[in-house]
């Protein structure tokens, strides 16, 4: 009983002992106190040495710093203007290592900005050029366009030109072909009295090479209309001779309708005795006289223009 | 006999006060901190030179201010203050010096994305107008 008495009363002053001893280390430890403010600058290098893109630049100033804040963290005791101007000093020094790091950090992005500017620089300069190809593809392509154009129009020109001179040269092939003679009223074909007997209308066979050359001019040639005017020298009656005249001529517009001709296209006449073209008195001249004239009219004018009111109905 | 001993003892004495007297004048009179205000003076030129007064007006002040404060504390024989304001001038401004030199580099990049926004910017439009 004594024995427990005796350890239980112990007990409580072992532990005031402890806790005397405790507090007297603690207080050991604590004795010599870093200045006030030491700690926020070691807070700023610890912040500028973890963050390791900008510590990794500036490797010496950051020792520099660290040995500075080693010095305003030591104790001073009371001599407060010592610890603040250590405090001081070490602030200036990670200050100065976090710009040195700032700058050095810039100096590094400069290249890749550089970089970068090279590139926007080549790709403005590339943009441009295509641009410019762009442009000189575009006035190209429309000059090219222009050119084709231009020698379309002047190959569609040139082949009218072609056409209407292979025409023209035709025509006149087949006004050459008919022997005729170009006067203001029209191509003016003669056919001699070689085609009649004398005093006779009806055309001999065989002799009409010249009329069938004028079948095929006519249906070559649509537009164009004839007049046919019977001619005879002055033997025999006026009056014979006139109706003569407009036999033969019908005779020849008979022969031309017959061979596809639209009568319509065909405006016989007799003309008689009036219009010689040579003198009566010899024989040669009185041949020249007798004759059928096929005037192939030009374009658009009217058939019953020279015939004297003479419709060749009237005589059949 | 005495005479001469009297006399060592005065000889003594007087080389024992003489000596104190310098030990005195030595504690109490420490040099001026030269070489740390040629250094403060020698940053405070270097920051000026390079235009810190452009970029860390705020710094380099401080520098002088704390050169100012040293010599004057040279005048009034506070060697020791003396010297912590020198080295505090020296430190102010070499951190001008250095802020200095990153707000020169930050305008130099800036300046650089600026003309590579720029081209791309003018190519954005030289496009939109196609």
């Amino acid at each position: 009983m004594n024995a427990y008495n005796v350890k239980y009363a112990r007990a409580p002053r072992m532990l005031a002992v402890a806790a005397a001893i405790s507090i007297a280390v603690a207080g050991c430890a604590t004795a010599p106190q870093s200045p006030e403010g030491s700690a926020d600058v070691r807070g700023k290098l610890s912040a500028l040495q973890s963050n390791s893109n900008l510590a990794s630049k500036v490797p010496v100033e950051i020792r520099e710093a660290e040995a500075a804040v080693v010095i305003a963290e030591a104790p001073v005791g009371k001599n407060v203007a010592l610890g603040e101007h250590r405090i001081y000093m070490a602030d200036r020094m990670v200050e100065i290592a976090m710009a040195k790091a700032a700058t050095r950090y810039a100096e590094d992005q400069r290249a890749m900005l550089a970089q970068r500017r090279d590139k926007a620089r080549l790709d403005a300069r590339t943009h441009e050029a295509d641009m410019a190809h762009r442009q000189v593809a575009m006035a190209q392509s429309k000059a090219e366009a222009e050119r084709a154009l231009a020698l379309a129009a002047a190959t569609r020109a040139a082949s009218n030109e072609v056409e209407a001179a292979a025409k023209a040269k035709e025509m006149q092939r087949q006004i050459d072909v008919l022997q005729a003679e170009a006067t203001d009223r029209g191509l003016v074909l003669t056919l001699g009295d070689v085609l009649f007997a004398t005093g006779r209308s009806d055309l001999r066979p065989g002799g009409n090479s010249t009329l069938d050359k004028l079948v095929v001019f006519l249906n070559e040639y649509p537009d164009r209309n004839v007049l046919i005017e019977g001619h005879t020298d002055d033997v025999g009656s006026l009056e014979m001779n006139q109706t003569l005249s407009q036999h033969r001529a019908d005779a020849v517009k008979l022969y031309l309708t017959q061979h596809g001709i639209q009568s319509k296209r065909v405006v016989a006449s007799g003309m008689g005795e009036t219009q010689p073209i040579a003198d009566n008195l010899s024989a040669s001249g009185r041949q020249q006289n007798r004759r059928v004239e096929v005037i192939i009219k030009n374009p658009s004018t009217e058939l019953l223009s020279n015939t004297g009111g003479a419709g060749d109905d009237q005589f059949f | 006999m005495f005479e001469t001993k009297r006399h060592r003892r005065l000889l003594a004495f007087v080389a024992c006060t003489g000596t104190m007297l310098l030990f005195a004048a030595c504690v109490s009179a420490p040099p001026a901190p030269t070489t740390s205000l040629n250094e403060a003076s020698l940053a405070i030129k270097a920051a000026e030179r390079d235009d810190a007064s452009h970029y860390a007006a705020a710094e380099l002040d401080e520098a002088r201010q704390k050169l100012i404060k040293a010599d004057a504390a040279v005048v009034a024989n506070q060697m020791t203050l003396a010297e912590r304001y020198a080295d505090e001038s020296t430190v102010t401004a070499k951190l001008a010096a250095a802020r200095t030199e990153a707000a020169k580099a930050a305008a130099i990049n800036e300046e650089m994305s600026r003309g590579a926004e720029a081209l791309l910017e003018e190519m954005q439009r030289a496009g939109d107008k196609e």
